[in-house]
């Protein structure tokens, strides 16, 4: 490790900071003959929640595990809370918290214990605060049932639970969570989203990779996606989900009257094609009270009228099926 | 997690307290059912011999050699029994200490949660060099001490004399102190096999793997020792000094052996913790 004294003013505050959370450019890695990261730039900001998403194989966990400094990158430069990676890790990790590539314990120890063990390394807790870290951190993953079995008889989902405990020891400004819900049942999902949520009010940054692309829709404020080692799209989620899409989807019974009906005033209109009885009306014509009026005015039905918005899965699909 | 109190704005802290993380490495290696399991099977070590040269004797014909030398000479039974596991169940044990320390660990695992927490790299090796040197300590502090029970109570006191291999008569106090510094010569020649092992787990994810190196290399090490062509290679093997432990039975104590045996553990120290530290600090985990 090399000395790094000099103190920004990251640390010393514990408000909202100028500096991205994490920030990475034209990182590189290569394995032997497989690249597995190529050209990523990317930008965390304070207090976001990132999902970072992309399928088997895109390169997620390589990202998040040099971002940890985990894993010395070919080329480019990380930043983690402002400090340099791996060259000064050791002044950004004690703020960060990680769940990478599944909870890794010791089978002969009971899962408070091993927390125990990794508290001891814990450069921001007190030698005295222990045993109440480790205890509210298993309370807050509802662990505390299980808490003196040994972690060898953890099913799936409480293994998972004690790795959330571990990256919870310490109040941390970023939180780092690989497939968190992975082997966990829909109460562990649901609690992860609480807890995800609880950082995010508290003010602390997560980076969070998942393929449940729902999850990542309940629980995001940015999204970064990735596919074959490069990234082909990041911003937040709603302008991303925003873009490209727009239109008033409006079910009705009566859909090809319907579509007659509006082509005939003027707007651009068609049949949606998954079969709903209803119709997608464009944005250049009538605003939405107009169109609505003239169908109503004309006899046709309106059962539900709503702004069409991509879900991320369609957009997800979208990205990455262009992109290969 | 109001418990959870950082300390202070000034993030001067660079880790945790060395002696904090010593001592979660001490309660992990302690707690680990493997390490108690030969603990327990080298406490069996010196009753065995005890028992075998006590049933001999009675039997009528003492055997020769160390082991021969231990009949009615019970303060003999410690030096025996740490002479006759350093050959290879004291290596053994050492190997698979290095093994889970740091291999073990990045298959587990677990070796990354101490690193993101962080644990700086340099300060994992001392931490992982501290749980083998604890290993090789208790292992041979629990034969050196059930050695000395064993002699006393099995073999048979000699009037609380150690008769040496050179035919003097040493007086307890004196007979303890050859015992300690077999013990310690013994832990030095451990340590020796220790940071080799140490820095093959540092180089692989497979704890079988550093297991495999280490046996083979003792017995690879005895089998050369073996070919007289050879014998130029004898300076450089570890294992050609182990029979010196035995010295500490002679009278006067001749140096030379157990001293140029320390002096080459010490080069394989530095070259094994070399190879570790500079492996961690690269290592991806």
């Amino acid at each position: 490790m090399t000395a790094h004294s000099v103190i920004g003013p990251a640390e010393t505050g514990t408000g909202p900071v100028a500096t991205p959370a994490a920030r990475v450019s034209g990182l590189r890695k290569v394995f032997g003959s497989t690249v597995a990261i190529d050209g990523i730039d990317l930008e965390v900001p304070a207090g976001s929640v990132l999902g970072m998403l992309g399928p088997n194989g895109s390169g997620k966990t390589t990202l998040i595990r040099m971002l940890l400094g985990l894993t010395r990158p070919t080329a480019g430069t990380v930043e983690l809370l402002g400090h340099p990676v791996p060259a000064a890790a050791d002044l950004a990790l004690p703020h960060v918290g990680a769940l990478v590539e599944g909870p890794g314990f010791h089978p002969f120890l009971t899962g408070r214990e091993n927390l125990r063990r990794l508290a001891a390394a814990e450069p921001l807790l007190a030698t005295a605060d222990i045993r109440p870290a480790v205890a509210a951190a298993l309370e807050r993953v509802g662990l505390t049932a299980a808490a003196d079995r040994r972690y060898r008889g953890y099913s799936l989902g409480m293994k998972q639970r004690l790795g959330l405990a571990a990256a919870l020891l310490v109040p941390r400004r970023l939180v780092v969570l690989d497939e968190p819900t992975n082997g966990l049942d829909p109460a562990g999902t649901r609690d992860v989203r609480r807890i995800i949520a609880e950082l995010h009010a508290a003010g602390t940054t997560v980076i969070v990779s998942s393929h449940l692309l729902a999850e990542v829709e309940a629980t995001c404020t940015h999204v970064a996606v990735l596919q074959s080692g490069g990234l082909v799209a990041t911003g937040e989620l709603a302008s991303l989900l925003a873009a490209g899409t727009g239109g008033l989807i409006v079910v009705t019974p009566e859909a090809d009257a319907a579509v007659r009906a509006l082509r005939a005033a003027g707007a651009t209109a068609y049949r949606t094609r998954d079969g709903e009885p209803a119709v997608v009306v464009s944005d250049d014509g009538p605003p939405a009270p107009e169109i609505i009026a003239l169908l109503v005015r004309t006899g046709i039905p309106v059962h539900e009228a709503r702004r069409r918005r991509t879900n991320l899965e369609e957009l997800f699909a979208q990205l990455t099926e262009d992109g290969s | 997690m109001t418990a959870a109190t950082a300390t202070g704005p000034a993030a001067t802290v660079r880790g945790a307290p060395l002696g904090r993380l010593l001592g979660a490495e001490l309660r992990w290696v302690l707690r680990r059912p493997r390490t108690i399991a030969f603990l327990v099977l080298f406490a069996l070590v010196p009753v065995v011999i005890g028992a075998g040269v006590a049933i001999a004797d009675r039997a009528g014909g003492p055997g020769r050699g160390l082991i021969g030398a231990v009949a009615g000479n019970g303060l003999v039974l410690p030096v025996a029994a740490l002479t006759v596991s350093l050959a290879l169940l004291l290596p053994l044990a050492v190997a698979m200490a290095a093994a889970d320390a740091l291999a073990g660990e990045s298959a587990a695992g677990t070796l990354r949660g101490l690193l993101v927490a962080p644990v700086g790299r340099l300060r994992l090796v001392v931490m992982k060099a501290f749980g083998v040197l604890v290993v090789a300590a208790a292992a041979t502090l629990v034969i050196a001490v059930l050695g000395v029970l064993c002699g006393l109570v099995v073999v048979g006191w000699a009037e609380g004399q150690m008769v040496t291999l050179s035919g003097t008569t040493l007086g307890f106090g004196e007979a303890m102190g050859r015992v300690a510094l077999a013990a310690a010569w013994t832990t030095g020649q451990l340590l020796a096999v220790g940071a080799v092992a140490l820095a093959v787990s540092s180089l692989t994810e497979h704890p079988l793997v550093v297991l495999a190196a280490v046996l083979g290399g003792v017995i690879v090490s005895g089998v050369l020792a073996a070919i007289p062509a050879l014998s130029w290679l004898q300076p450089y093997l570890l294992t050609t000094g182990w029979s010196a432990g035995a010295d500490v039975l002679r009278d006067p104590l001749p140096l030379d052996g157990l001293g140029e045996s320390t002096l080459r553990a010490l080069c394989y120290l530095v070259v094994g913790a070399g190879v570790t530290v500079a492996r961690m600090l690269r290592r991806d985990a």
